[in-house]
């Protein structure tokens, strides 16, 4: 067996024991330990187990900053939608106008249509979609001087009232439900019946019945200058406006209720306006701070 | 029956066992070929977070090449940025010696000159030669390892052997 194959059957660990033999004769052989032994030294460090346990932890370090990326990001889309939906609401909301006892008030619609609202009063209406729908709904007395336009309505719970740029006013109380027309057309949808009135017209209904009334020759409702005008208006009616007007309590003693009343009030002072609804019905009446009881003289 | 039993390695219990199977070999190999100053050890790791992250295409047997491929590149990568002198970790020398100073000096010569004469030898002889020399791996081994055949390691570690020996007489 010549050198050559001898090296390289060392090398490749497979010398049986005379090659053995053979090879340590070889002239070289001191030199090849020596060179073997000095590689040793070359020898890589090496822990399979640190290793693993390191890429393990870095691995997991990896997935965590994936999420921290992500639920900052779930943070801001959640805000961004409250925002979203606060901006929503509040832009689409129905806006609320109402007037407490003895209060009046002046509201501006968006299309420079205007509103005077009585005492104890509630009117609700939607900014944002007004230019495509003029509606408000009504609880109480108003005053309507509406801008020229399209159809413009007025719900209340009795009925509906529907006009076309005009001036009118609109009372709905308990068992009470008028609209006069000052200006301009405006049709009444009570029971699913339009009536149509002309100014100087009016449409009241007292306790479910259509009263018939005569012309209306003022320009405006006698609210709006501080006075409450009455014809042939049950007596009770007369009696909660006047509540209504002044924040009081009033107690009948032995007074038929339903007794028509003609004539008026004024809102400014409480004594005068007393009088005048006290004295035409021969009425004596006491004041005591906010009640008063109205009696037979 | 030779069909496969797992078709992805995302289980965490398998990618273990590949890397222990794996990792030692995958070092030493960048080691050999590319010396320790560019951190084998960081692009042992790099290579096996890849692997980690494309745990679904990537087959078991399919893995080892993944690793290779990738940490030879993540090396050859630095290579290009950085112009770095093959160095090999040196194990340091008994603290301890019973040997006279003349004797410590030549040794210490001698593996100056081995580490030269080292560095001096191609990749490919360099990788199979120590991977021989150092490990004791077998011809048919390396074979496998490098994926060539074992006639080429042969000649591989023989040639590296005379070029070495060749080298150390001339320093």
């Amino acid at each position: 067996m010549n050198r050559e194959d001898l090296i390289s059957k060392w090398l490749d660990n497979n010398l049986n024991p005379q090659e053995l033999e053979a090879f340590k004769k070889l002239e070289d052989y001191d030199d090849l330990i020596r060179l073997n032994n000095g590689l040793q030294n070359f020898k890589p460090e090496y822990n399979t187990k640190i290793e693993l346990n390191n890429l393990m932890s870095s691995i997991k370090k990896e997935q965590r900053t994936q999420q921290s990326w992500f639920k900052p990001f779930l943070k801001i889309a959640a805000l961004l939608a409250i925002c979203f939906s606060i901006y929503y609401y509040t832009t689409t909301i129905d806006t609320t106008v109402t007037t407490q006892l003895a209060q009046k008030t002046e509201v501006s619609l968006p299309d420079t249509s205007s509103v005077s609202l009585n005492a104890k009063s509630y009117l609700v209406y939607n900014k944002k979609s007004w230019h495509n729908n003029r509606t408000v709904t009504l609880k109480g007395e108003a005053f309507f001087k509406v801008a020229k336009g399209s159809s413009f309505n007025v719900v209340t719970d009795t009925g509906k009232v529907t006009v076309y740029g005009t001036e009118f006013n609109v009372i709905q109380r308990h068992n009470y439900f008028e609209v006069i027309c000052y200006e301009g057309l405006v049709g009444v949808t009570y029971n699913s019946q339009e009536t149509k009135l002309k100014p100087g017209d009016s449409f009241l209904i007292l306790d479910g019945k259509i009263i018939a009334k005569e012309k209306e020759t003022r320009q405006s409702p006698s609210w709006l200058n501080n006075e409450s005008e009455f014809k042939s208006i049950p007596f009770k009616q007369v009696i909660k406006e006047f509540e209504r007007q002044y924040d009081v309590a009033i107690t009948l003693k032995d007074i038929d209720s339903t007794k028509l009343f003609t004539g008026k009030f004024t809102h400014n002072d409480i004594d005068i306006a007393l009088k005048s609804i006290a004295v035409p019905l021969n009425l004596m009446y006491l004041k005591d701070n906010k009640s008063i009881v109205l009696k037979r003289e | 029956m030779s069909k496969q039993l797992h078709d992805n390695i995302c289980e965490e219990q398998l990618f273990s066992s590949i890397f222990n199977k794996y990792s030692k070999d995958l070092h030493n190999f960048l080691y050999y070929k590319f010396g320790e100053l560019l951190n084998p050890k960081d692009k042992v790791q790099e290579a096996f977070i890849k692997l980690w992250q494309n745990c679904a295409k990537v087959t078991p047997d399919k893995a080892k090449s993944f690793v290779f491929t990738i940490a030879n590149n993540l090396m050859l990568n630095e290579v290009a940025h950085q112009k770095v002198v093959l160095k090999h970790q040196q194990t340091k020398p008994k603290a301890y010696t019973n040997e006279n100073p003349e004797f410590l000096m030549q040794e210490s010569e001698y593996n100056d000159k081995l580490q030269k004469a080292l560095s001096n030898l191609t990749e490919a002889q360099r990788v199979a030669f120590m991977m021989n020399r150092i490990e004791g791996k077998r011809f048919k081994e390396i074979a496998e390892l490098l994926g060539i055949s074992t006639k080429a390691v042969e000649k591989r570690i023989y040639g590296a052997l005379k070029k070495l020996r060749e080298d150390i007489k001339e320093l």
